[in-house]
């Protein structure tokens, strides 16, 4: 069993650790380290050095370097460094490097040295030059802390959303502290220092002197501190070669060391020391296993003891768990094997937890291979995720690896191999060397109509890079319109834009385009980009209609749509004049524009309805009472009504209101006033156009029958027996009916024979339909 | 609970469920009790999906009618507007947030667009400076509602005269979203069929997000054969004719709303006279009208002979092109109702493909000296949906399109109907005809037709994958779903029902519309009221 744990080494009673050679750096330094400035990503990330950083000693015609490298290694950029002079290197939790210089600016580079952006950590910072500066992660990003020659702490916890908080003043500080971290704590990060023998806590209200508990006593000065990656654990180097070990809320003890060494070191690193459970039962599978391959009996003797203590599930698992903790190959095989064997004698053990170490692994090893060089830990890949590796191996421009792990873990395409595409698309139209036509055929060969790529996003990239003609190419291959106009309003391609609203059939897409058209361009131009797309211009005429009326006649002024203009100002003769002059006015208007539409009818109609305005308000000035806005008829409804019978002929006679209708109006007035003496009198005043039924009809319907019988008489012979049913004549009407020989007649009145009263007339019917047959 | 909705070929109970799942998933979103705000138009149409018992399971303990001003008090978490996307709509709810605000405690705003989310509509409110107020913005893709077994409306009211009159496809669009969402749920329609502008458009739409949505293969079984596309300006004459059957007669005379009818309280007056005047109700009684109903699944869309007799003789006496006019006439001189007389002239014109130039001024002055010159705007809405127009030098095409499609039958039988012109009594709806011809022998019999009708007729295949193709049993009926964009009758249903019925049909249709509608409610929609 020995040899699995040759390398582990005691750490005090009861730990145990182990250093390894993850990779032989394949870097060719010439420099000594110690002569750099060194900074190593978290989480097998890439590593800055930045060679003869400046300083005042040297000539300036030296200029630094910056390298980046693979964690194993791998050159990945060097660039001549021409900024100012560099206090401090860090890397970002998005594996940016952060190059905190001097005057307080902040520059930051991606992993293959492309300048990002810079920001400054302000004013009071450029003024005092940076002393020291710390970059630091936390759960919302990635933070810079910076100590000023003022000796005061100014820091940001996002560099991705820069927010400066400027830390209150220690009191009495007079120098640089001797040490000093940040330390973060509910969400808050706070600065922890050290002056001498004292610590203080900065948060952004105040500072406040702390103790750390269990402190040997002697102490003169902290020189150096350090907190884990996670903030729980701190640790103190004081000058007395003692370490201090605790919580970071500096409430408990865990630990205390002496090394008996006074120089302060130059760095120290804190680490959680992973506890390695009891390997008892599984190291005990192992031996199992190892003992069965060799054909030997003892294999069974060490699963029967495993089985006997009830514990080969657990035994199982710690082989399944302790290979992920291996890096070597070798070791993860036969971790596995055991945990195999053991699953043998097991009924139901799930299978999952086999099956992903063992995908999880692949994987591991493959991105820890030399070449890629991104040595994560079991714990560090699942704290990772694996869509922020992919990620990684993205920004590594490791499109080919990336794919084959989505494909490998059959992750779905959506979060797999379609964003791996789109990303290496985004690289792709990055390569200024190659033509638009070449990238954008290039994309759309590999990218195809693959689920979930969206080439608004690849086209977005290209905008960004300036290349507006690629954005516009790829933007072809989108099928989505909702995703192509916004962009197109971007690069200012508003009309593009808007043929593309126009082809999705999406209105609102439509209303969009046309209204930032509407921002963007002046008046004529804008009219005349819709009297090119009809569509678009219906609809924006619906939207003037309700919000912006000027502008709707504008718009029918310019297509000379005379029509709809004498349609616009009928409806403002109503909306928005109150006056009768203003009516009138805008009638006239709106008729002259009729008449330019060589719609005459609707000219002479608006004409007649000026008249008619006109003519109510005088009759309301002088009858009193109610007469605008009532139609021809009603007006002259209204006159009979009131008795003004002259006044109402004279209307019907200007307006030529036809006979026929005239009488109808007449009839139905005067009955309603129940004037029957003037119904008579209009009755002979000469023959009635519309008959004499309808006086019957309306006689009935106010139940006077005397003066409907009246009337009956003059109905004429085809409505005769229609009449007289309706005045109760039965007798008569079957009179009329057997006259005129009419079946049809005579059926009608027979239907209106009831009782014993109408049984001679009904008898009298039927003799006449008898002898009519016999002829 | 709604379990007419399951009777039929397609359970269209399927698509109710899954929007009400998609609204309780909304209503879960904005934690806490809630009060929700309302465009009032679409309480009719939410009614169909869910009653007030869900939304209350949801905590939601209090509604309120959209409109200016303050919010009423309520002592809630969560105010949510339910709104067509308007901007009229927005700068109330602008006005009501901003009212909110200064009034003490805060609390959560969302919105819910129906159906759909606007840019337009959320850039107003940004204008407005209230944007950032709401917690939810989204979108309930409410575009077609079941309203019974085989049928499925929008019930937007504008949809025709947006779509003819003011050459705005929003309610396309819409249409073409909610056949994209009936095919997520019963599969891709293999085969589509339409005539007609507008049908045309929809059909684009749709194979256009299609390719919006490659990636997502659709693995559902198809349930639709075919999808009929049909403008309604291909068929403008049947819905101005009076509906004969059962339903069609209760919609012209008291109107259904939502598949319910309001009808008069001196309906439902005790017989008997003495008692009477005691227990008077005094409110419209409200009745749904659906499947559900066993009787009246039964007699819906039979032809309602007892009335039938009168209003068919009146429908003769329209049939006779010399009388007409003189009947619209006296129709006038009564003043009767406009719309009445709106109808019986549009009628006359569709028929003849357009009036004569004297006779079509003759009416208009008629109609603007008796009812208003004010109409003079509703005239011209008429004439650009062209439903009342001269008649121009060419020939009349009506009677060939009436003979080639069988439109006027002479013997009807109203009590057993062998054609589907029963609906109106002898007269066999063009759009109807037109399906019925489709699924047999076909359009190629028709080409000629086709030609004269407005628009242009089409065909479109969506590939399916090998898996999902159908294999017919002998005898299965194939289903056709039939949208009619600008509305359909109660008529034109009784009589694809009545298709659907027939034993040697070898077609079921499924319905499903921009509005329910007839001859009134569509005329009325076209009348502009500039006071």
């Amino acid at each position: 069993m020995d040899c699995y744990t040759a390398n582990w080494n005691p750490l005090g009673d009861s730990a145990f650790y182990r250093k390894y050679e993850l990779y032989s750096m394949d870097w060719d330094l010439k420099e000594e380290l110690r002569d750099c400035l060194v900074a190593a990503a978290p989480y097998g990330g890439p590593i800055a050095l930045l060679r003869n950083p400046w300083r005042k000693e040297k000539a300036a015609s030296v200029r630094p370097v910056l390298d980046i490298y693979s964690a194993s290694g791998m050159p990945l950029a060097s660039l001549l460094w021409k900024s100012g002079p560099v206090v401090s290197l860090g890397w970002s939790a998005e594996e940016e490097l952060l190059c905190v210089q001097e005057d307080g600016a902040v520059l930051v580079y991606g992993l293959h040295g492309d300048f990002r952006r810079h920001f400054s950590m302000g004013n009071e910072v450029l003024q005092n030059r940076v002393l020291d500066a710390r970059i630091f992660h936390t759960e919302f990003g990635s933070g810079v802390a910076i100590l000023t020659g003022a000796h005061r702490f100014t820091l940001s916890a996002n560099v991705g959303d820069l927010k400066l908080r400027r830390m209150p003043e220690v009191p009495g500080l007079q120098s640089a502290p001797s040490c000093w971290t940040v330390l973060c704590q509910d969400r808050v990060a706070h600065i922890l220092l050290a002056v001498g023998p004292d610590l203080y806590l900065l948060d952004h209200a105040a500072c406040s002197a702390v103790t750390p508990p269990g402190l040997a006593p002697g102490v003169s000065s902290f020189l150096q501190m350090a907190v884990s990656f996670t903030y729980r654990h701190l640790a103190l180097f004081t000058d007395t070669g003692y370490i201090w070990m605790g919580t970071a809320s500096l409430k408990e003890k865990l630990c205390e060391f002496n090394c008996n060494i006074r120089a302060p070191p130059k760095q120290m690193v804190c680490e959680e020391i992973f506890k390695i459970a009891s390997m008892a039962p599984g190291a005990l599978l192992l031996e199992a296993q190892k003992e069965y391959e060799k054909e030997s009996q003892k294999a069974d003797e060490y699963l029967r003891e495993i089985q006997e203590l009830g514990q080969l599930t657990q035994a199982v698992q710690q082989c399944i768990e302790a290979a992920g903790h291996e890096h070597q190959p070798d070791m993860q095989k036969s971790l596995l094997r055991a945990a195999s064997f053991g699953k043998c004698f097991l009924d139901r053990f799930p299978p999952d937890s086999f099956v992903h170490m063992c995908q999880d692994l692949r994987v591991l090893n493959a991105v820890r291979d030399y070449h890629i060089g991104i040595p994560l830990t079991y714990s560090q890949y699942k704290q990772l995720t694996i869509q922020v590796l992919l990620d990684r191996l993205v920004l590594r421009r490791l499109y080919p690896l990336a794919i084959q792990i989505c494909e490998y873990l059959r992750l779905p395409e959506v979060q797999g191999v379609s964003r791996i595409l789109a990303h290496w698309a985004c690289y792709k139209v990055q390569q200024k060397d190659v033509s638009d036509e070449d990238v954008a055929r290039a994309i759309n060969q590999k990218l195809g109509d693959t689920p979930g790529v969206s080439y608004s996003d690849i086209a977005a990239r290209a905008y960004g890079c300036g290349r507006t003609e690629l954005a516009i190419k790829l933007l072809e291959y989108e099928p989505r319109s909702g995703e192509q106009v916004p962009l197109l309003l971007k690069m200012k391609r508003s009309k593009l834009a808007l043929s593309k609203a126009i082809e999705s059939g999406d209105t609102d897409l439509v209303f969009t385009v046309l209204l930032h058209l509407k921002n963007e361009l002046n008046r004529g131009d804008f009219f005349m980009t819709l009297r090119n797309q009809p569509m678009a211009l219906s609809l924006y005429r619906q939207f003037c209609k309700h919000q912006e009326l000027e502008t709707l006649k504008d718009l029918y002024n310019q297509d000379d749509n005379h029509q709809e203009l004498g349609s616009f100002h009928i409806r403002a003769s109503y909306a928005a004049e109150e006056r009768i002059e203003g009516r009138v006015a805008a009638l006239q208007t709106a008729a002259d524009a009729f008449y330019k539409a060589k719609n005459e009818f609707a000219a002479k109609a608006t004409e007649d309805q000026m008249r008619l305005l006109r003519l109510q308000r005088r009759l309301e000035d002088e009858l009193g009472g109610q007469f605008l806005d009532l139609s021809l008829h009603d007006t002259v409804t209204t006159l009979i009504l009131g008795g003004h019978n002259k006044r109402a002929e004279q209307l019907a006679r200007d307006f030529r209101i036809p006979d026929k209708r005239l009488w109808w109006l007449k009839l139905t007035a005067l009955a309603d006033l129940e004037d029957w003496e003037e119904l008579e009198k209009f009755s002979k005043s000469k023959k009635s156009p519309i008959g004499y039924l309808p006086f019957v009809e309306i006689c009935m319907k106010q139940h006077n029958k005397y003066e409907a019988k009246k009337y009956a008489s003059r109905v004429g012979p085809e409505q005769k027996v229609k009449a007289l049913l309706l005045v109760g004549d039965v007798a008569q009407a079957a009179d009329v009916a057997i006259e005129h020989r009419n079946e049809a007649e005579l059926s009608l009145v027979l239907s209106h024979c009831t009782g014993a009263t109408d049984g001679a007339t009904a008898d009298k019917i039927q003799r006449a339909r008898a002898q009519a047959q016999k002829k | 609970m709604a379990a007419h909705l399951s009777y039929g070929r397609v359970n269209l109970n399927v698509l109710r469920e899954a929007v009400r799942r998609e609204l309780r998933e909304f209503l879960d979103k904005c934690a806490g009790s809630k009060a929700i705000v309302w465009d009032e138009y679409l309480t009719g149409p939410f009614g169909l999906i869910a009653q007030y018992s869900l939304l209350k399971e949801h905590e939601v303990e209090k509604m309120f009618t959209l409109k200016g001003n303050r919010l009423p008090a309520a002592d809630v978490k969560n105010i949510i507007f339910f709104v067509r996307p308007r901007l009229e709509l927005m700068d109330i709810i602008a006005e009501n947030v901003l009212s909110e605000d200064r009034r003490g405690p805060t609390r959560d705003f969302h919105i819910l667009f129906v159906p759909r989310r606007s840019l337009l509509c959320e850039q107003r409110l940004k204008d407005l400076g209230v944007l950032g107020s709401f917690i939810h913005r989204e979108e309930y893709s409410l575009d077609l509602i079941p309203f019974d077994g085989d049928l499925l409306s929008m019930e937007s009211e504008g949809a025709f005269k947006e779509c003819y009159l003011e050459g705005d496809q929003t309610s396309l669009y819409h249409a073409a979203k909610g056949l994209m969402t009936l095919q997520a749920l019963y599969g891709t329609i293999p085969q589509i069929f339409g005539k007609g502008e507008c049908a045309r458009q929809v059909a684009n739409m749709m194979i256009r997000m299609k390719r919006e949505f490659t990636g997502s293969q659709n693995s559902i079984f198809p349930v639709f054969d075919n999808l009929l596309l049909l403008d309604r300006n291909v068929d403008l004459l049947t819905p101005l004719a009076t509906q004969l059957t059962y339903e069609g007669l209760i919609d012209e005379i008291y109107g259904i709303q939502n598949s319910y009818v309001k009808l008069p309280p001196e309906k439902f007056a005790p017989k008997k006279q003495g008692d009477g005047g005691k227990d008077l109700p005094t409110e419209a009684k409200k009745l749904q009208l659906n499947s559900a109903e066993e009787l009246y699944a039964e007699i819906r869309d039979k032809n309602f002979n007892a009335v039938g007799s009168v209003l068919s003789k009146k429908a003769k006496i329209i049939s006779a092109a010399f009388e007409v006019n003189n009947y619209i006439e006296d129709c006038i001189a009564q003043k009767h109702s406009l719309i009445k007389v709106l109808r019986l002239v549009c009628l006359q014109s569709v028929c003849n493909s357009g009036l004569k130039q004297k006779v079509l001024d003759y009416y208009k002055r008629e109609i603007l000296q008796t009812y208003g010159y004010e109409h003079i705007l509703t005239l011209h809405n008429l004439e650009k949906a062209g439903l009342l127009k001269p008649q121009t030098g060419g020939r009349n095409n009506y009677p060939t399109i009436r003979k080639t499609l069988r439109l006027w039958m002479d013997d009807v039988n109203e009590q057993n109907p062998t054609d589907i012109s029963y609906v109106y009594s002898g007269y066999a709806p063009l759009s109807v005809r037109l399906a019925q011809l489709l699924s047999r022998p076909g359009w190629r019999s028709i080409e000629e037709v086709l030609r004269i009708l407005p628009g242009p007729h089409f065909e479109e295949r969506q590939p399916l994958p090998t898996g999902l193709q159908k294999k017919r049993q002998p005898g299965e009926n194939r289903v056709t779903l039939i949208f009619f964009l600008g509305g359909v009758t109660f008529a034109e249903i009784a009589a694809l029902r009545f298709l659907s019925q027939l034993e040697d049909g070898g077609t079921e249709y499924v319905i499903a519309t921009t509005k329910l509608m007839n001859g009134t409610s569509w005329i009325e929609a076209l009348m502009e009221k500039p006071f």
